[in-house]
């Protein structure tokens, strides 16, 4: 029983990072229908923006934090303005932008990988590696801040989008562009807004994950892979469905392992999509995945 | 036209006399994990190597060629091995090969096999490595030195049972197969053990089933920095256990990591005020670990086989060095003698101790039986 406690609780942890990658895939995906791979980069951009910020500008841990969010924030939104809007005049379909997308992910993750080595960069986290012992369970200071920041995250996410008026007209763009456009709202100003929020979601996964075991290049494309599984899991389009697609996930990595051996934990959740996709396509809440939404 | 004046110059240069061409380098590789979880071997390695070409060449090369040695990064990775281990041998047309890794040695061995082409690893120590045609091992295989672990931690320690976390790979699965069958043999228990990835960062699923399965110590059965991170989050989770790793995980990162402090551990002895260590710490200006020591012999006995080969047949190829290495057998290094064992592999006497404050605290030492 102390064991699957423990499980939960560590499956707790890494859901909640999938899920803030998620939530931030998930809305740019469900309002732009991009297929936004190079999400993964902006996850690992945030991990070198918080180290630089640190080690280079020797900055303090939360300020670095917040300024790698709001870098990775405007990268986010940048990737939008300078690559798939240009795209996207030109009358280029998706799949071009797919394609675009991925070009971008290995082109950053290559960058990262000659400017910061291939190697892990780490960084001082002072006493967040302290465990707290709840009963049979171990956490880090870390660990618990993970699950705070995924919550928070997710609340402020529905918070904006129900409450403020770009966060309604976010919500028309996803139910439908054809009918916002005709309303007067903005396209492309909302798109942007979108990458933004979403960038700035997916800063503090990238951030916390290089907290625990240092900033890597080539970790975002796992990540956004988990991120896409979790939100077709969750159903495209809504945001719960995003925030407990990536819970589900992390907590099936690490409670599948109770009965099953460890080098399992990969293929736990990605055989689990597979039967998923297969038996509801739907998700948990969400509309049916249609090939032509690539 | 052009062509015909490049047929000529050469004809000229090869003609030009027997000299000239004895001081064309003698070119070598060394496929060595420069980059990835294994870099901090690498560093070693490849410093080793390098003070002991200098070494060679300032003392008139070999037989008059300058030693020159191609660097190539595996990074753990089998399959960048055997690129590079291709281009060493179709594009520089080496005669000879450092190699590192378990894995990696064996992916490049049937390349060398084809091409003869004598590889020479100092570092992995899978035991599937002895008895390799061309592959020559300046280290023990793991079976020696997880023997000496096991007889220390059952006999001197009275650890009865273990539970091991075990790096997927060719090395990981190695040791950890000759630590159960010791351990077991010894009257010892082995309760559970969990494979994960080498290159992996987040053991805490597989170290919680662990620590359920209770045990009296945990045996990593793996290298690289991710052992650091295993060992910390160990602690994190509460494993009060004491872990118990071999001489692969003696890497700066696991040094100096606080999860690490206490763990039981082989050494394979050298000394730290050597010579060449002081030499290498004030050029590299990092401590000389043991591979580094490794790689800097390796690159040694090349250059007295290399010689051997040279004198008796008139030219170097990798049969001649192969016959080299297997006639001359014992070779002296920084270390005392190095014997080649009919298996290809060397014997070395072990150290056991307890890493504390960052270095090792040595117990006893065990004699090799030779």
């Amino acid at each position: 029983m102390d064991l699957v406690l423990q499980l939960l609780a560590t499956g707790l942890v890494v859901g909640s990072v999938y899920a803030l990658c998620a939530l931030g895939w998930g809305l740019i995906y469900g309002t732009t229908l991009h297929f936004h791979v190079a999400h993964g980069a902006v996850f690992s951009l945030a991990a070198y923006y918080a180290y630089a910020a640190q080690k280079l500008l020797h900055l303090s841990l939360p300020l670095a934090f917040v300024l790698a969010s709001l870098a990775a924030a405007a990268s986010g939104l940048l990737i939008d303005l300078l690559l798939y809007q240009r795209l996207e005049r030109r009358g280029a379909f998706r799949t071009s932008l797919f394609i675009a997308s991925l070009g971008l992910l290995i082109v950053v993750e290559n960058a990262l990988a000659i400017i910061f080595t291939p190697d892990p960069m780490r960084m001082d986290i002072g006493v967040l590696d302290t465990s707290i012992i709840l009963g049979p369970v171990f956490l880090t200071y870390l660990h618990v801040l993970t699950i705070l920041l995924a919550a928070g995250g997710y609340a402020a996410l529905m918070l904006f989008l129900k409450r403020s008026r770009w966060g309604q007209a976010i919500r028309a763009v996803s139910s439908s562009p054809e009918m916002a456009r005709t309303v007067g709202i903005d396209l492309s100003r909302v798109h942007l807004l979108t990458y933004a929020l979403g960038s700035a979601l997916a800063a503090p996964a990238g951030i916390l994950v290089a907290l625990d075991v240092g900033a890597e290049p080539f970790r975002g494309t796992r990540f956004v892979l988990v991120a896409s599984v979790g939100v077709i899991m969750g159903g495209i389009g809504s945001i719960p469905g995003a925030l407990l697609g990536g819970l589900f996930l992390g907590l099936l990595e690490n409670l599948g392992i109770w009965k099953l051996p460890s080098e399992w934990q990969s293929a736990i959740s990605f055989g689990t999509f597979l039967a998923f996709i297969l038996i509801r396509p739907r998700g948990f809440f969400g509309r049916t995945v249609k090939s032509a939404e690539l | 036209m052009l062509t015909r004046f490049a047929a000529l110059l050469s004809l000229v240069l090869v003609a030009a006399s027997p000299a000239a061409a004895q001081r064309a380098p003698i070119k070598i590789g060394a496929i060595l994990p420069l980059t990835g979880s294994g870099a901090s071997y690498g560093v070693w390695m490849k410093g080793g190597t390098e003070i002991a070409t200098e070494e060679i060449n300032a003392a008139g090369g070999i037989l008059g060629s300058k030693l020159e040695v191609i660097y190539e990064d595996h990074a753990a990775d089998a399959s960048k091995a055997v690129n590079a281990m291709q281009r060493l041998v179709e594009v520089e047309r080496v005669p000879f090969t450092l190699t590192s890794y378990s894995a990696i040695s064996l992916a490049i061995q049937p390349i060398g096999v084809q091409q003869k082409v004598v590889m020479m690893n100092g570092g992995g120590q899978s035991d599937n490595l002895a008895n390799k045609e061309y592959l020559y091992n300046n280290i023990p295989l793991i079976s020696n030195e997880v023997g000496v672990l096991c007889d220390w931690l059952t006999q001197e320690k009275r650890l009865k049972s273990a539970v091991m976390i075990v790096a997927n790979d060719e090395a990981g699965r190695n040791s950890a197969k000759f630590f159960r069958e010791r351990f077991t043999a010894n009257g010892g228990a082995v309760l559970a053990e969990e494979v994960v990835a080498l290159d992996g960062n987040d053991f805490r699923a597989p170290l919680a089933k662990l620590k359920a399965a209770g045990g009296d110590l945990l045996f990593i059965s793996s290298y690289g920095r991710n052992v650091a991170i295993i060992a910390n989050q160990a602690r994190e989770l509460g494993i009060k256990a004491p872990m118990a790793a071999t001489s692969w995980v003696l890497i700066p990162e696991v040094l100096r990591a606080p999860g690490a402090q206490g763990m039981l551990v082989t050494r394979l002895p050298y000394d730290a005020n050597s010579a060449f260590a002081r030499k290498f710490k004030e050029r590299y200006k990092t401590e000389a670990g043991f591979f580094a020591v490794q790689y800097y012999s390796a690159t040694k006995i090349f250059a007295v086989a290399a010689k051997a080969a040279i004198e008796k047949t008139g030219k170097l190829d990798g049969p001649g060095i192969k016959n080299a290495i297997e006639s001359i057998r014992t070779f002296d290094t920084i270390t005392g003698k190095l014997v080649f064992q009919p298996n290809h592999a060397a014997l070395l006497d072990a150290e056991v101790g307890v890493l504390k404050d960052g270095r090792v605290e040595v117990e006893k030492l065990v004699k090799a039986a030779h």
